[in-house]
């Protein structure tokens, strides 16, 4: 066979079996990779098809299901990281087996406005109340820093903040952390490592928090964190742990939009689309966590990302009741629909994309 | 559709070639044109009726051109064609540009149209624009048949973003084409490499513009990688849809003109012309310029010829004033050059001549990326340093060196280097036993890695899609 016979056999064959393995390939409805639902096949009728709506989700539902397509992810990833020598793939850089995202630019109008979100919240709710906030650094803090990547100006973020609520007592955990505090393919920290920062917000608080030699570790070896979908470099598992003792145990947690009760694990959503949600069962806009074995009468109030769902366990030892806020989820104008305010200690805890990216707050 | 799509590589291109290879010799015309009628309505299904509309009146005018021949009437069916032929794209691509203008200038309110531009409408306007112009001067036969005349200006492969493929040039292969292993080969090789210019090149390089963009930084240095990205970034762009346009006319026979010939290396402007975007320079040669006394009238004449030639050059690529500022730009230089420049060019150091022709390009095409007159200042006083934002900065700093071989490979593309490499390496006793083996591998490897980008949902604009 001559080249050019070869040649035209080669690419055939390839766009023939690219079209035969679209064809009958199964869809899928989700990617656990990505943490998404996948496109699906889109409605064919005169109207779609006149519209373009067809042929536009069409363009979708091709990209979504291609045959192999975490393969073909893998691949490009690769190619683009270790053959084009890019720092990062799809805004996801790696650093000594770690994984984080880019993230340059701070947007000081957004981390104003959270600042005003958190005084209006006082002023309508908790006039009376000791309130602190907090930034929980996120990952680029440490790596970004020292690795030569560009990162958001956390001073200037700092003195945004200062400036904004200097009625708030500030709780600084840049100090309390480095880039072993967080999980090697997620953005989320690691709860078995947040010794030093249960230990700071305690003393701004003025309450005990259970010593960690006092936990047993529950380990699940199959993490998959967020960015390893994103960067889709096919780095390994690694382990999730989480901790428990007796007060945690007689926890019991009250969601209020499913109005269920849970524990404070729910181990069952290690498997689920994130592991992560085994703590606290993931998002959720408004929960109670109601401790029967407090040492003091105490209550808090945290306002709080995804982070704060591995912390807030470890703060219970000598709160009644934590209630945990997300306000990404729930509007600030409804929340004396479900919480009595009443004095309890409030905290602000928020990572810097939170304060970033602050119209995401309700 | 986008030839660099999914659903084009692997649902429209696979079942076209089986359906085509299938056909009778008699309906493969009728096989491209379904096709490409298809194609079309895939991504405007609003503006198919636009587009067979365009076909019934170049047909009718063809047909009315001819049979008045020779007399008066067949110069007026010409006016009509070209007139009605220009009015539509007037309309449609130039409406709220010309409104916009009036209101600008006049203190006026006019209300905008808001008029969605029918994908490649300047590319098909100017192939029927070709056909009745070169009936009229008898220098192609009226084409009769109908099916045959919509497919040369529905073709797909070249339907939306050239090259302008005028009908003279295949004409001859509407009648009878052969498409054997050989053009197959070669066409769907010339294919994949457009394929990979495009995917694994330009996108990236649009990618690091519209990153930098977003960083918010102002440095000398940031206005600068912008302007090199983005001149490599529109050439890897329309080069590669180019290959990919005359790869596949290729495997179904027909013969298109060439389109770029590495247009970086020239060491003129005059040259860089006739190196860049070659349908288009010639068809206003060819329909404009000479038919206005070209080069052969006084030399007042000559001048505004050239200008005039320029401003639509310009005007064509987009409905902005920065276009045929960009137009005019090149004017300004093809006119220096011509009157003084040439004679010293020809002398001078090759590595002068590229200097002088690399800087004037990279300027040229920051005037083209702009928006609007205002962004074209900001980014050129950017580029001198007066933006206030220093030498250099870090995320620039840092997003260069994450492209840098990206850089580097798109420079070295952009030259024949690698081609006459291959050349040589093939001409060698180790590369004519290897080559045969290597080549159908690296085209496979090049296609499976498009593929893998695509379907990680890169960044995949077409900048030649807004002409």
């Amino acid at each position: 066979m001559d080249k050019q016979k070869v040649t035209a056999a080669i690419l055939l064959g390839a766009f023939g079996v690219g079209f035969l393995g679209c064809v009958l390939h199964q869809d899928q409805e989700w990617s656990l990779s990505e943490r998404r639902r996948l496109a699906q096949k889109p409605i064919l009728s005169a109207q779609t098809l006149m519209d373009g709506k067809f042929m536009k989700e069409f363009e979708s539902y091709s990209l979504d299901q291609f045959p192999l397509r975490e393969t073909f992810r893998n691949l490009k990833a690769q190619v683009h990281y270790y053959v084009m020598q890019h720092k990062d793939n799809n805004g996801i850089y790696l650093v000594d087996g770690s994984l984080s995202k880019l993230e340059t630019n701070l947007q000081q109008e957004s981390v104003k406005s959270a600042a005003d979100k958190f005084r209006a919240l006082r002023e309508r709710y908790f006039p009376d109340s000791d309130v602190y906030y907090g930034v929980i650094p996120d990952k680029n803090y440490y790596l970004a820093q020292e690795k030569g990547y560009p990162h958001i100006n956390y001073k200037k973020l700092d003195a945004i903040l200062a400036e904004n609520l200097a009625d708030m007592e500030r709780i600084d955990l840049y100090d309390c952390l480095g880039a072993e505090n967080y999980y090697k393919t997620d953005s989320h920290w690691r709860q078995e490592t947040l010794g030093k920062v249960t230990d700071r917000i305690a003393e701004h608080l003025g309450v005990d928090v259970t010593d960690f030699d006092d936990y047993s570790e529950t380990v699940y070896d199959q993490f998959h964190g967020v960015y390893r979908g994103q960067s889709a470099l096919p780095l390994p598992a690694e382990n999730l742990v989480y901790l428990s003792n007796d007060i945690l145990d007689h926890c019991t947690v009250h969601h209020f939009e499913t109005g269920k009760d849970t524990g404070i694990y729910e181990p069952e959503k290690l498997h689920g689309k994130d592991a992560y949600d085994v703590f606290l069962g993931g998002a959720d806009a408004l929960l109670t966590i109601t401790n029967p074995n407090a040492a003091t009468e105490r209550e808090l109030i945290l306002f709080r990302d995804s982070f704060g769902s591995s912390l807030a366990p470890l703060l219970v030892k000598d709160y009644a009741s934590v209630t945990l806020v997300d306000l990404r989820y729930v509007s600030s104008s409804i929340l004396d629909q479900f919480i009595d305010f009443h004095g309890q200690d409030v905290l602000f805890l928020y990572s810097p994309s939170v304060y970033n990216n602050s119209t995401m707050l309700k | 559709m986008l030839f660099s799509s999914i659903p084009f590589l692997f649902y429209f291109l696979p079942i076209v070639l089986v359906l085509y290879f299938a056909a009778p010799k008699v309906g493969k015309n009728m096989v491209l044109l379904l096709a490409s009628l298809f194609f079309y309505w895939w991504g405007e299904p609003r503006y198919v009726l636009l587009m067979i509309f365009t076909i019934v009146f170049s047909y009718g005018c063809g047909l009315l051109i001819d049979r008045f021949r020779g007399r008066a009437l067949s110069k007026v069916f010409l006016g009509v064609s070209v007139v009605g032929e220009l009015a539509v794209l007037g309309y449609f691509k130039y409406a709220d540009f010309f409104l916009d203008s009036v209101n600008a200038v006049l203190k006026t309110d006019f209300p905008m149209l808001a008029i969605a531009l029918p994908i490649g409408i300047s590319f098909y306007t100017f192939q029927t624009l070709s056909y009745t112009i070169d009936v009229y001067r008898g220098e192609v036969a009226v084409q009769r048949s109908l099916i045959k005349l919509a497919t040369y200006i529905a073709l797909f492969p070249q339907l939306i973003a050239g090259p302008i493929v005028r009908y003279s040039d295949v004409e001859g292969e509407l009648y009878t084409r052969r498409s054997g292993i050989g053009d197959v080969s070669d066409g769907l090789s010339r294919f994949v490499i457009g394929l990979s210019k495009k995917v694994l090149i330009a996108n990236q390089l649009g990618a690091l513009v519209a990153v930098l963009r977003g960083t918010g930084e102002s440095s000398v240095l940031m206005y600068w990688v912008i302007a090199i990205a983005f001149a490599l970034q529109i050439y890897f762009d329309f080069s590669g849809y180019s290959d990919m346009a005359i790869g596949l006319g290729r495997v179904f026979g027909f013969h298109f003109p060439e389109n770029f010939r590495y247009p970086f290396i020239a060491k003129s402007i005059t040259e860089f012309w006739r190196r860049w975007h070659i349908s288009l320079g010639s068809w206003f040669r060819d329909y404009v310029y000479i038919p206005m006394g070209g080069s052969r009238v006084a030399k007042g004449r000559q001048i505004l010829n050239i200008f005039v030639v320029w401003f639509l050059t310009g005007l064509w690529h987009g409905a902005a004033w920065n276009f045929v500022l960009w137009g005019l730009y090149f004017a300004v230089f093809l006119l220096i050059e011509k009157l003084w420049l040439y004679q010293y060019l020809e002398k001078l150091p090759a590595a002068v001549c590229h200097v002088y022709l690399l800087a004037v390009t990279v300027f040229s095409f920051v005037i083209f990326n702009g928006v609007g007159l205002s962004g074209v200042i900001t980014d050129l006083s950017g580029m001198l340093g007066l933006a206030g934002g220093g030498l250099v900065s870090e995320k620039t700093l840092y997003y260069s060196s994450s492209y840098a071989l990206l850089l580097a490979a798109a420079l070295i593309g952009a030259t024949p280097v690698v081609k006459i490499a291959a050349e040589r390496f093939g001409k060698s006793k180790l590369g004519a036993a290897v080559m045969p083996a290597l080549q159908p591998v690296v085209l496979l490897v090049l296609l499976v890695v498009c593929t893998a980008y695509l379907v990680d949902g890169s960044f995949n604009p077409f900048l030649y899609f807004r002409f």
